[in-house]
């Protein structure tokens, strides 16, 4: 019983953070190499990828993951998944698209 | 830092992050900082619009974004102009919706205000679209919320009077509510507020040099 409303318990955690990790993994190779995106996303699932694979207990693999419930960070797995699948269609690491107007961003006028 | 073809200008003012985003890259932006793990910002607390109408582009709109996990609150700043359209962020956040009605058609008379007093915005809920008349693209549902049914004009733009244009209504011979323009039974008074001190002077122009004249080179005879 997880003590949030909408979350169900999920049996076997493990197996579901091995396969998201590993599908975020595929997605994140279809950026370049030098994406700071790709880069700080392959750590994170890196280390969380190699805290699921040595840690069998549940309560434990929490406190290391130290992301809340087991079931919060499924939920944040699927989101980081969706996102990596819409960076790959944005590309966010391309340069700057247009500079702003000059004075636009100035405070006081 | 990760979306790197969006950002302008990060600024932390006050010990508030802020990011100044091309208005391109709304959607992107929001949806990496919803979804990311190191920057879970779940919570959209507000979506209001500043008028500078001294600007090319005159609107400049804000998303307050706020994150359960870490603690933390990040603002997200976009402009535009009167006609081009922006991205809903009503995809990325539902609670977007009556906010970006608001301002497409409500909008905010005391920006400038705000800004000096250091208080917070005005009117926190359904705006932008009633107010200023920014145009939302991708809107579920743009109607007017907070103004009038039949009101012309958005009223928290900086040209807009303080009084209105149409504003006086009463019950006539008709029997029903007429719009007429507005009688004001004193003269609208404007006074003159300003200091004759400085007021920023942390943010200074810095002057210009002096040009530098040469005496003119002796003429050889």
């Amino acid at each position: 019983t997880t003590g949030l409303v909408g979350l169900a318990v999920s049996q076997n955690p493990h197996e579901r953070l091995r396969i998201l990790y590993a599908k975020i993994l595929a997605s994140l190779q279809t950026m370049p190499q030098d994406a700071a995106y790709r880069k700080y996303t392959e750590q994170l699932v890196n280390e969380r990828f190699d805290h699921v694979k040595t840690e069998p207990d549940v309560v434990k693999l929490e406190q290391k993951i130290n992301g809340g419930q087991i079931e919060e960070v499924i939920f944040q797995a699927e989101c980081e998944l969706s996102l990596s699948r819409k960076m790959a269609d944005w590309k966010p690491w391309e340069p700057l698209v247009e500079e702003a107007p000059p004075n636009q961003w100035k405070w006081p006028i | 830092m990760m979306p790197k073809y969006i950002q302008q200008v990060q600024v932390t003012c006050y010990n508030e992050l802020e990011v100044m985003i091309h208005p391109d890259g709304v959607v992107p932006v929001l949806t990496f900082l919803r979804d990311h793990t190191n920057a879970q910002f779940r919570n959209m607390i507000d979506l209001t619009a500043v008028d500078v109408p001294s600007r090319q582009n005159r609107f400049e709109i804000v998303y307050n974004l706020l994150s359960l996990r870490y603690n933390s609150r990040i603002r997200v700043k976009t402009y535009t102009d009167e006609l081009t359209p922006v991205d809903s962020s009503v995809s990325v956040h539902k609670a977007a919706n009556w906010y970006e009605r608001e301002v497409s058609h409500r909008g905010f008379a005391n920006a400038g205000a705000r800004r000096r007093v250091g208080t917070d915005w005005v009117c926190v809920w359904k705006q932008v679209w009633d107010m200023y008349g920014v145009f939302f693209a991708n809107h579920p549902d743009l109607r007017r919320i907070l103004t009038d049914y039949g009101f012309e004009g958005h009223p928290f733009r900086k040209d807009f009077p303080l009084s209105g244009y149409v504003e006086v209504r009463y019950d006539d011979e008709l029997k029903r509510v007429v719009a007429e323009p507005v009688e004001l039974a004193q003269e609208f008074r404007k006074f003159d507020l300003n200091t004759p001190w400085e007021v920023f002077p942390a943010y200074r122009e810095p002057k210009e040099a002096p040009p530098k004249l040469e005496a003119p080179a002796p003429e050889k005879k």
